[in-house]
């Protein structure tokens, strides 16, 4: 390649900027929504990371309890009697600041004298004021971050608690946690002589394992002993099904990139065909042409990517408040507080973008290669081998959909379920050029009748396949997308919606006020509480519940102990297991009902057995039935409490749902136990609707993302849509120039462009609807089943259809506006000896 | 005519074009000698093949039976990239429309060629100065091709299909596009520089008064050729 071929390549697309621009920024757009969710992703990785690791400091072992914690009394023993150092106790949990509700603070209660071999927090605590006597004796003391100042204040329930600085946790490591003393620890999380977990250091090699199994025998039947590394990355997996679906939405808008940058690319090629072919007849082999096109594609992805790069940053900045929010509202607790921008995701970002944009112009350069020399390679000669190629692209269309249903129907996994899912994407994308001509067949009738300019607009779509069937496709692509992703939400929201409604069919719940407060726990109702529920007038019966996060296989899930009224029974839709028998097995505390996503997960059903860790050890409990459940995606097991009173110890209730009695005034039954209740705990009492909008609300949080994500897609639509009918219409000038010449007005020639860039609009639109909702099938029916375990009804609500198409033809007519003006402003004979 | 030591030697060339379901044939049985530094014009009627034999002589083109023989390398054996090697080095094309690189200035369109054989040494790039001021585009070297007359165009596009001293020079109607004044006036460039260099020259042309310019005028009609002076 010599630089003056480079030259007489690249000029080409500067002489044509708005093409330049929006192929460019077409890139940018997929370069931007992959690195931003990538760095969302690894940012909210990060912030787990580094909130486990400065709790988990340099121990080897931890011991762990049941939904309980750890008593106090076991560390006592475990120095005293077994004399096990270094040993160290932590509690720890998350608040709310009072002022920021939204910002969750992380609190580490440890022993100050037992902390030295496990964290380096002395090494941390630099200048003068740090108190450890403070620390130690004042009940409100803490060492805070710097960015906090001298005090702060958290929120729990409805209480707001002080803590003054004894000493300041300097770097970005301690933002967002607060060190205290175990008791004061305790005290703020409500955890009286509890501990969460005891650190250990035990020896490497076999004194270390020897250690290990001695302390397994001697430990209480509920407590454990675990690696924290294990630990941390069995939590860290809970998200894993989550950040791929991320991942896959992000990459779905890069394919959406890459179509269009197919088009773009081809596009360009064609509109050169003269050039190419006069550069081949001049003695230019098919490798320099083929290296020059797709040199030139590199620097278009390498200006795209770069583009993409500042936006993907500016973005991901967005998108990890939004990323930690769902992961808070489904996993774990986390607090991410700004983006951690790796080199590796920026590299990962560029190579996709350069690679992605090779990949999308590697057949318009092997087109650009293959141009006959001379110019011979007349636009009726491109157009034939195009009608020619039809029925190969058809059956190419429809392999590559019978390979994508047979991707799959016969592997279970998630990451191969995407892979099919692109094929189909591929197979609806290839059909798509055939179908149009279907499509401007039919369109004869119609045209026909709406005179010369309608037969011309139609028969152009169709005369020009090659430039018209790639556009299409792009747009089809892109368009089918958002209508996938927004069925699939639609009908995720509306399951939900029936679920809650059914499920919350009790009048009145009642819950302590730190249910509000994040961070996955809450406080219990106390005995006297209960008793006033059950004897106010107007309580026709009342059901009481205590959630606990128990592991099942390192795996956290949802126990329910629930002591349920008949009416309670009716809101869980049991969808394996005779409704009767599984009800009066669940009755005697042996048997469980377990959630849909759990049965999916580990293929169990009703007549199994699930084996769960209880205070007097691991204990078989039959399965009655399975419900259908939305609640959590790890699952939840709903257990009679007379079970788990038997085998946890557990008399506590943290929750109560209230049935009035018939007739009786709502309002005034909660005024009636509000007054009853205040002198005895200050409790939350909420109506269904009121739970209902609360959980809706985490709903439409959690799929916020999915939202901005679709967002997105569809601009990288509309910018498809506007860079690649508006290069179509550009190129036609010396055709508009001839219709000039013989005539026809430029408000006719308007009219002309905006019937094809409408019908071209159309047609996108319209076969993104049928696209889009095998999309939306597969998403529903086959990713999120293999993800969450969820069964989803399928709900497609027509203004989504609409919308779509209206924004398809939206669009395209907005891309006709600009060439209409430069044609109207162009004069024709300007056009005829241009060419 | 034929001879052993034609510089160009068409032997039983035959060429076919599908027009639907049939083939049509273009030339059925052709052959043909010229020798080193003669100026050929070719007449014919439309669609005679003309465009065609010129496109076979550049290689562009395969013919589906016979042999072409260029200074004694046997065209139809060469392969693609060999024969594209072969244009590139040995074959100068001057087109109807010109087909200047858009993209380049004329300075640049001019440099194109030397660039692909790796030509562009400080001597050349005077030369092709030289040529350049010769056809009275000097001044206007900076100019795109758009922003040329016709007459400049092709001026422009003669010396670019010459500046890297080619064999064999093909002219597909080259004054076809341009008034009587300016073609008269490039037809005169053509054969100074003909004579000059001593190129080989093979024109297609419509006009017998451009082709009465020529050393020889061969007419090609019905798949065949013959000689008309």
């Amino acid at each position: 390649m010599t630089p003056l071929l480079w030259r007489a390549l690249l000029r080409h697309p500067l002489r044509h900027p708005w093409q330049l621009g929006l192929t460019v920024l077409g890139i940018a757009l997929g370069v931007a929504v992959v690195l931003a969710v990538d760095l969302a992703n690894t940012s909210a990785r990060r912030g787990f990371e580094l909130a486990m690791n400065r709790i988990t400091g340099h121990a080897t072992h931890r011991i762990l309890g049941g939904p309980q914690g750890v008593a106090e009394t076991v560390y006592a023993q475990l120095r005293v009697e077994h004399g096990i150092r270094p040993a160290a106790p932590v509690v720890t949990g998350y608040l709310p600041r009072a002022d920021q509700p939204g910002q969750l603070l992380q609190i580490l209660g440890v022993d100050p004298f037992a902390e030295a071999p496990f964290r380096d927090l002395a090494a941390d605590l630099t200048g003068n004021d740090f108190d450890l006597r403070a620390l130690l004796l004042n009940p409100d003391a803490a060492l805070l971050p710097e960015a906090l100042g001298a005090e702060v204040v958290l929120k729990r329930g409805g209480q707001r608690l002080t803590l003054h600085r004894a000493g300041t946790l300097r770097g970005a490591a301690f933002e967002g946690l607060i060190i205290a003393d175990i008791a004061t620890a305790q005290t703020l999380l409500g955890r009286s002589g509890r501990l969460d977990h005891i650190d250990l250091i035990l020896p490497q090699g076999p004194a270390g394992e020897r250690l290990a199994t001695e302390l397994r025998a001697w430990l209480p039947l509920d407590l454990r002993l675990e690696r924290p590394a294990e630990r941390n990355q069995a939590t860290a997996d809970l998200s894993a099904a989550f950040s791929l679906n991320l991942t896959a939405m992000s990459l779905l808008a890069l394919v959406v990139g890459m179509f269009l940058i197919y088009n773009a690319m081809t596009f360009s090629v064609v509109q050169r065909r003269a050039l190419l072919g006069l550069l081949r007849a001049l003695g230019v082999s098919r490798r320099e042409l083929f290296a020059g096109v797709l040199g030139e594609a590199l620097l278009l992805g390498l200006v795209g990517t770069l583009l993409g790069g500042v936006l993907g940053v500016w973005l991901g900045s967005g998108l990890v408040h939004l990323v930690t929010r769902s992961i808070n509202d489904l996993y774990f607790t986390l607090s991410v507080r700004e983006l951690t921008i790796e080199p590796w995701s920026l590299a990962k970002g560029a190579a996709l973008g350069l690679l992605a944009t090779l990949a999308a112009a590697w057949l318009p350069a092997r087109e650009a290669a293959d141009a006959p020399p001379g110019a011979v390679l007349s636009r009726a000669h491109l157009e034939t081998r195009w009608r020619a190629a039809l029925p190969r692209l058809m059956l190419a269309g429809l392999g590559l959909l019978a390979g994508g249903g047979l991707t799959l129907a016969v592997s279970r996994s998630l990451t191969a379920s995407f892979a099919g899912l692109f094929l189909l994407i591929l197979g609806c994308a290839l059909l798509t050029p055939p179908t149009m001509v279907g499509l401007v067949r039919l369109n004869r009738p119609l045209t026909a009748r709406l005179g010369l300019l309608a037969r011309m607009a139609n028969r152009d779509v169709a005369r020009h396949l090659s430039r018209t069937g790639i556009a299409v496709a792009a747009l089809m692509v892109a368009f089918s997308t958002t209508v996938g992703v927004g069925v699939m939400v639609d009908s995720f929201r509306g399951g939900v919606a029936i679920w809650i409604d059914d499920l919350l069919n009790a009048d009145l719940y009642v819950a302590s006020p730190s249910v509000e407060d994040g961070g996955n726990r809450s406080d219990v109702l106390v005995p006297a509480a209960l008793a006033v529920l059950r004897d106010t007038p107007g309580v026709a019966a009342i059901s009481t519940y205590r959630a606990l996060k128990i592991e099942l296989e390192r795996r956290p899930i949802t126990l329910i102990a629930a002591e349920l009224a008949p009416a309670s029974q009716t809101g869980y839709h049991l969808i394996a297991g005779d409704a009767d028998t599984a009800w009066r097995l669940f009755q005697t505390g042996e048997a469980v009902l377990i959630s849909e996503p759990l049965a999916y997960r580990r293929q169990l059903s009703a007549g199994d057995r699930i084996t769960l860790s209880t205070e007097q050890g691991l204990h078989p409990f039959a399965i009655a039935g399975v419900f259908l459940d939305y609640g959590s995606e790890h699952g939840r097991i709903l257990l009679h409490r007379s079970g788990y009173e038997r085998y946890w110890h557990d008399p506590t209730v943290g929750s109560a749902a209230i049935f009035a009695a018939a007739g009786t005034d709502l309002t005034a039954l909660r005024t009636r136990l509000r007054e009853r209740l205040g002198p005895i705990q200050r409790l939350l009492i909420r109506s269904n609707r009121d739970i209902q909008g609360i959980t809706m609300d985490i709903f439409d949080h959690t799929f916020t993302i999915t939202n901005v994500l679709r967002l997105l897609a569809i601009l990288v639509a509309v910018v498809g849509v506007l860079s690649a009918l508006l290069a179509l219409q550009l190129e036609r000038a010396r055709e508009f120039a001839v219709l000039r010449a013989t005539g026809m007005t430029a408000r006719e020639i308007g009219g002309l462009v905006s019937l094809q860039t409408g019908f071209m609009g159309a047609a996108a639109g319209l076969l993104a609807l049928p696209t889009g909702l095998l999309l939306a099938a597969v998403l529903i029916f086959v990713i999120n089943r293999r993800a969450f375990g969820w069964s989803l009804p399928f709900q497609v609500d027509p203004l989504l259809l609409l919308e779509t198409l209206a924004l398809a033809i939206g669009a395209a007519l907005l891309a006709g506006l600009y060439p209409i003006w430069r044609m109207a402003r162009a004069r024709p004979v300007d056009a005829l000896r241009a060419e | 005519m034929t001879s052993a030591d034609a510089f160009i030697a068409i032997r039983n060339v035959a060429k076919h074009y599908a027009e639907g379901d049939l083939q049509r044939a273009i030339f059925a049985d052709l052959t043909l000698d010229i020798p080193r530094g003669q100026f050929v014009a070719l007449l014919g009627p439309s669609g005679s093949g003309k465009s065609t034999l010129l496109n076979l002589l550049g290689g562009i083109d395969l013919p589906d039976a016979g042999q072409i023989r260029i200074d004694d390398r046997l065209l139809t054996d060469l392969s693609e990239t060999e024969r594209t090697r072969f244009r590139r080095r040995h074959i100068g094309f001057v087109f109807q429309f010109f087909n200047l690189i858009p993209t380049l200035t004329a300075w640049e369109n001019l440099l194109l060629p030397l660039e692909l054989n790796g030509l562009a040494s400080p001597d050349r790039r005077d030369r092709a100065m030289e040529l350049l001021d010769k056809v009275g585009l000097g001044n206007r070297r900076h100019s795109f091709p758009e922003r040329l007359s016709g007459g400049e165009q092709q001026r422009l596009a003669i010396v670019r299909a010459l500046v890297h001293d080619p064999l064999l020079l093909l002219a597909d109607e080259p004054t076809g596009n341009l008034d009587a004044a300016t073609g008269e006036r490039i037809l005169d460039l053509l054969l100074t520089l003909h004579q000059h260099a001593a190129t080989t020259i093979v024109m297609v042309t419509h006009s017998r008064e451009v082709a009465a310019r020529a050393d020889r005028i061969l007419v090609l009609d019905g798949g065949h050729i013959r000689e008309a002076r």
